[in-house]
């Protein structure tokens, strides 16, 4: 029998080789043309590297912790450390909160941990940016030489700053958050697709549903997911997560979005079957056979979420725009933080400088990246220069629209715990709304209180209700 | 009698249809999924997008130029650990286990029974439950994200060790080790250069079985292992599931999940009947 | 214990110490890596000891406290940890029990000299093949397989099967059927050959006597071939057992940890793995550990038993 299981073998061998010596032509030649094409780019507009410190008695080697690449990439691209420095990155996925584990047990032993193996420069989101700052495990970034914040957005400055209002870190990106929508399907359902006539349609939540019913009646979603507009409540709260008693409390925003989630299963105005944000089945609504007609998101959602809509076989690449939308919000943000010991002060300074306060540098993340800048000025150069345009969103100056909206950006409310409580909730509200979409699930009384079994176990000290 | 004759013919017939139709099914329920992966991890993510195929399509090479070099899976690098972590511990285990055996089956001693009723006592107590305290060990001794926690402990496998000694029983004649001591040869060179050799099938078919226990081990090593150049495979294939990852390409998750079991793949396509063999061999005495 | 000839003393040279060197390393070792952390586990549970954020609390002790709150009802009534081991337990009746009828049946095909199967090498390959495979993969493979925009959802909307998406993950038999088929595929290819094992130890002289004596194929199975495999059966389903308590790779990677829907596919170790992250709480992990001790203890000893039983016959 061993005769059949070799000719099986053999079967896929061949199989797989002859995909190998398919897939080997088309490489090569999709890498002379890729070759080519950044060529012909690389001609026309030279990258321009920001060079970093000498710095003798500093360490040989740079630990970056971070949850993903997308910093990484831009790092880069743009920056150049000094020869003879290592760049080593740390990435852990965020996801069940493993990148603030993995980082939490760097820092707490950062003090007894080798030069070498020292954390010197982390990443922190919005979510629980608040349990660094507020603590000692980083340092003052304006006595390393970063104090050079006058262009930077106010609320990018106070996130990262302790109770006593020193400086912890920086942010190189200002994330405020639009509503992204396809042009197309804007056109069929509301009759136009241009950014200020749509805004009008959608200006408040009672209009955006509105518009949703409209949609629904040409055959498209609103949104993708439940948890489609939750950023746009949950970062609009006025209590925070826990209140000084350690009690969990639900801000008014959070129960709006479970209210509004609720009537968008109901009514079918979403997926019934489609939880999260990044779940496969919301990323493939951006293919161009997608029925959504709304996302939200700020600048770095493009190139970071909407691959699938940038694919060349499939996606819809132009067919977006973006507004305001309903609500005035942000989402995310990445933040440099230093940490406290860190062997190299000088070249996580400048890496900090660099990426707020070097035109060139923020100008080639807004230009070749997709990114909306923390650097005020260079964003308002962009905003008015009339050679910009974003091709992603059929030719629209996002920048522009962004900029008015980064003023009003506020950072307030956050807990040490959010991460892990917006994660839980939406995770254990989901078996909720698919019920009402028609799916098998649970009352609301049951999913809130797997929820808080999720808060019990995840965070001991955090009072949940009782019955 | 002809007629009785040609029943039976008709119905052994039936039976035997039947029996392989049943064989079929679970042989395609067996493969099919493993079928869908090869398949998959040769199609792009907008291919994969636009539908199912049963046939291969060609970018099986740029998805494992991206998986290989996908720069937060390290997943070469991950093989390379989890092949150091499943080696030795396949070594370890199989030799510390026979070494185990041979001492409670050919010697006499004090508490001898007890330490043989003490193995099989423990022998089904899982390790997830002893997982705090090990934790605990492990920082104290300054041991996470060291190899050492996840090899060390296979030296003492109680169900190796009822294997071994299972198989000792049936194979190992006392003279042998007798005509040895005659010879003058110390016991312990008479365990490694006699009693071993002997063993070879045994131990054989044992490495395999610890060789892919720890290959495929998450449970603790995602407990101890939190350094991305440390990482073992299945640490790395259960990030997939987190969302920072799977939502770009397919292709390239499909990939991982291939590299992720071949090496055990082709171990076993090699390997077959001499595993298949050994699973019966020593566990129970049929 | 069985007798064999064992050799205590040659020339008056006592080898006993020969014994304990052999059998040291294994003991010092399984002391250290299972029988401490065993019991500092134990110790442990009656500490309050976890991490918020970057503080740690405790290790205070609290006495009874954490199995007290692991045996509380919640506000819907449930207890948590009682839950999740009927989750266990169904999830591994679920795997079990067809792997258990698939394989006796696959066994009886295989030893069959009437039937004589062609191909068995090949068969027998294909059915123990998953049991190789890594869990987590297998899982993560069926998760995208099985997503609301894989493969098997494109194709049975292609095929006209089914006309709207089905939310594989969505649904409790979908979810603890899925875990199923994993652990059924996983194993049943083992038991066959186990139990194939078993039948061919069984004296032919039986099967042929009762052939002479005109009894049915089916009798034949009923009445020598099922009470011969008891006690091969005892052992395959008890040790299943004790998998099936550790279940934690394929629920784990298939759900992300979350159990859903409503976390009936939680199983003991993926609860007593949410204390170990996040919260590090070893205190109520402890006293997750030390249940599953328990109950891991009791069908340990039956185990033994029964084994001990066959290894005096």
């Amino acid at each position: 029998m061993k005769k059949l299981i070799a000719l099986a073998l053999a079967l896929v061998m061949v199989l797989s080789l002859g995909c190998v010596a398919f897939a080997a032509e088309d490489a090569e030649a999709e890498e002379a043309e890729a070759a080519e094409d950044a060529e012909a780019e690389e001609e026309e507009e030279p990258i321009i590297v920001h060079d970093g410190p000498e710095a003798a008695d500093e360490g040989k080697v740079l630990n970056i912790y971070a949850w993903n690449e997308e910093f990484k990439g831009f790092f880069d691209k743009y920056y150049k450390v000094p020869d003879g420095v290592t760049v080593n990155w740390i990435i852990t996925p965020s996801d069940n909160g493993a990148y603030q584990q993995k980082l939490d047990e760097a820092l707490l032993g950062q003090e007894s941990a080798a030069d070498d193996e020292k954390v010197d420069l982390f990443l922190a989101e919005a979510d629980y940016i608040l349990k660094y700052t507020d603590s000692d495990y980083t340092q003052d970034i304006t006595a390393m030489g970063v104090d050079n914040f006058d262009n930077a957005y106010t609320y990018t400055v106070q996130a990262a700053s302790d109770a006593d209002g020193v400086v912890k870190g920086v942010s190189f990106q200002c994330c405020p958050a639009a509503m992204i929508y396809r042009r197309s399907i804007a056109k069929d359902v509301l009759g136009t697709d241009d950014p200020a006539e749509v805004q009008e349609a959608v200006s408040d939540w009672d209009k955006f549903e509105a518009v949703a019913a409209q949609a629904k009646d040409k055959g498209y979603y609103m949104t993708a997911s439940f948890a489609s507009t939750y950023r746009v409540f949950s970062n609009n709260v006025t209590s925070p997560w826990v209140d000084a008693d350690n009690n969990l409390q639900f801000d008014p925003q959070i129960e709006s979005w479970i209210a509004q989630t609720e009537s968008f299963v109901q009514n079918g105005y979403t997926l019934p079957t489609c939880p999260g944000i990044w779940d496969d089945e919301a990323n493939a609504q951006m293919f161009a056979d997608g029925k959504t007609m709304c996302w939200f998101g700020p600048a770095w959602y493009f190139n970071f979420n909407m691959g699938n809509a940038q694919d060349p076989e499939n996606g819809c690449f132009g067919d977006w725009a973006i507004c305001q939308g309903p609500q005035a919000h942000f989402w995310g943000g990445t933040w440099l933080l230093a940490p406290a010991g860190t062997d190299n002060p000088t070249l996580v300074a400048d890496i900090m400088n660099a990426f707020i306060n070097d035109e060139d540098v923020c100008a080639q993340l807004i230009k070749n990246e997709a990114q909306f800048t923390n650097n005020k000025a260079v964003n308002e150069a962009i905003a008015e220069d009339p050679d910009y345009k974003n091709d992603f969103l059929g030719g629209q100056n996002d920048v522009a629209m962004f900029v008015g909206m980064a003023d009003n950006i506020k950072f307030e409310n956050q807990t040490i715990y959010d991460q892990l409580l917006n994660e839980g909730l939406q995770n254990n509200l989901q078996d909720y709304f698919k019920s009402l979409g028609g799916g098998e699930g649970v009352d609301k009384d049951t999913a809130l209180q797997n929820f808080y079994n999720y808060v019990n176990e995840t965070y001991p000290s955090v009072i949940t209700p009782a019955a | 009698m002809i007629d009785a004759n040609t029943k039976g013919r008709m119905q052994l017939l039936i039976t035997r249809i039947v029996v392989y139709a049943i064989l079929i099914f679970l042989t395609v329920l067996c493969l099919f999924s493993f079928y869908m992966l090869i398949i998959n991890s040769t199609r792009s993510n907008g291919q994969l997008q636009a539908g199912f195929r049963i046939l291969p399509q060609e970018h099986f090479l740029d998805n494992l130029k991206n998986a290989w070099n996908d720069a937060s899976i390290n997943i070469p690098r991950g093989m390379l650990n989890s092949l150091i972590v499943a080696g030795s511990s396949a070594i370890l285990t199989t030799y510390f286990s026979a070494l185990t055996a041979y001492g409670i089956h050919v010697y006499n001693f004090k508490g001898k029974k007890f330490a043989f009723t003490f193995i099989m006592a423990v022998m089904m107590i899982p390790s997830q439950v002893s997982a705090v305290g090990f934790i605990q060990l492990c920082l104290k001794l300054k041991l996470t994200n060291s190899f050492l926690p996840l090899i060390v402990p296979s030296i003492a496998a109680p169900v190796v060790f009822f294997y071994m000694k299972q198989y000792l029983e049936s194979v190992l004649p006392m003279e042998m080790v007798e005509a040895a001591r005659v010879d003058g040869s110390n016991e312990f060179r008479t365990f490694n250069q006699i009693v071993l050799p002997i063993m070879k099938p045994a131990i054989a078919v044992q490495m395999i079985f610890s060789f892919v226990s720890s290959w495929n081990n998450y449970f603790i090593p995602a407990l101890l292992l939190d350094k991305a150049e440390m990482k073992t495979v299945p640490i790395m294939i259960a990030q997939l599931r987190s969302a920072d990852y799977s939502k770009f390409d397919m292709g390239k998750v499909y990939m991982f999940i291939l590299l992720a079991i071949l090496p055990v793949m082709i171990v076993y396509i090699i390997l077959s009947k001499a595993i298949i063999k050994g699973v019966t061999a020593g566990s129970v005495k049929g | 214990m069985k007798e064999t000839r064992t050799l205590t003393k040659r020339k008056g040279i006592s080898y006993a110490k020969w014994g304990y060197i052999f059998i040291i390393p294994f003991f010092v070792v399984y002391i250290c890596c299972s029988l401490v952390p065993q019991l500092m586990t134990f110790y442990y549970s009656f500490f309050e000891n976890y991490r918020d954020g970057l503080k740690q609390v405790g290790p205070n002790f609290v006495g009874f406290k954490n199995y007290v709150t692991l045996f509380s009802p919640d506000n819907t009534g449930n207890i948590g940890i009682l839950k999740y081991f009927g989750n266990t337990v169904i999830l591994w009746v679920l795997g079990a029990v067809p792997q258990l009828v698939i394989a006796l049946l696959l066994a009886v095909f295989f030893t069959s000299t009437r039937l004589n199967i062609r191909g068995q090498g090949f068969f027998k390959a294909v059915i123990y093949m998953p049991n190789l495979i890594m869990a987590a993969a297998f899982s993560m493979l069926f998760f995208t397989l099985f997503s609301t925009v894989g493969p098997v959802n494109q194709l049975l909307q292609s095929s006209g099967l089914a006309d709207k998406t089905i939310d594989f993950f969505g649904r409790t038999f979908t979810v603890r059927g899925m875990i199923a088929l994993m652990n059924f595929l996983m194993w049943f290819g083992n038991t066959t050959i186990l139990l194939m094992a078993g039948i061919m130890g069984i004296d032919q002289a039986l099967f042929e006597s009762a052939r002479l004596d005109g009894a049915s194929a089916w009798k034949v199975f009923a009445k020598i071939t099922v009470p011969l495999l008891m006690p091969i059966m005892v052992y395959v389903v008890i040790t299943a057992m004790i998998g099936g308590l550790q279940m934690f790779d394929v629920p784990q990677v298939l759900t992300n940890g979350n159990g859903a829907p409503n976390r009936t596919s939680m199983t003991m170790v993926m609860y007593l793995n949410n204390f170990l992250t996040t919260s590090k709480n070893y205190g109520m992990a402890g006293a997750v550990s030390m249940v599953l001790f328990i109950v891991s203890g009791v069908l340990g000893l039956v185990v033994y038993r029964t084994l001990s039983k066959q290894y005096k016959q």
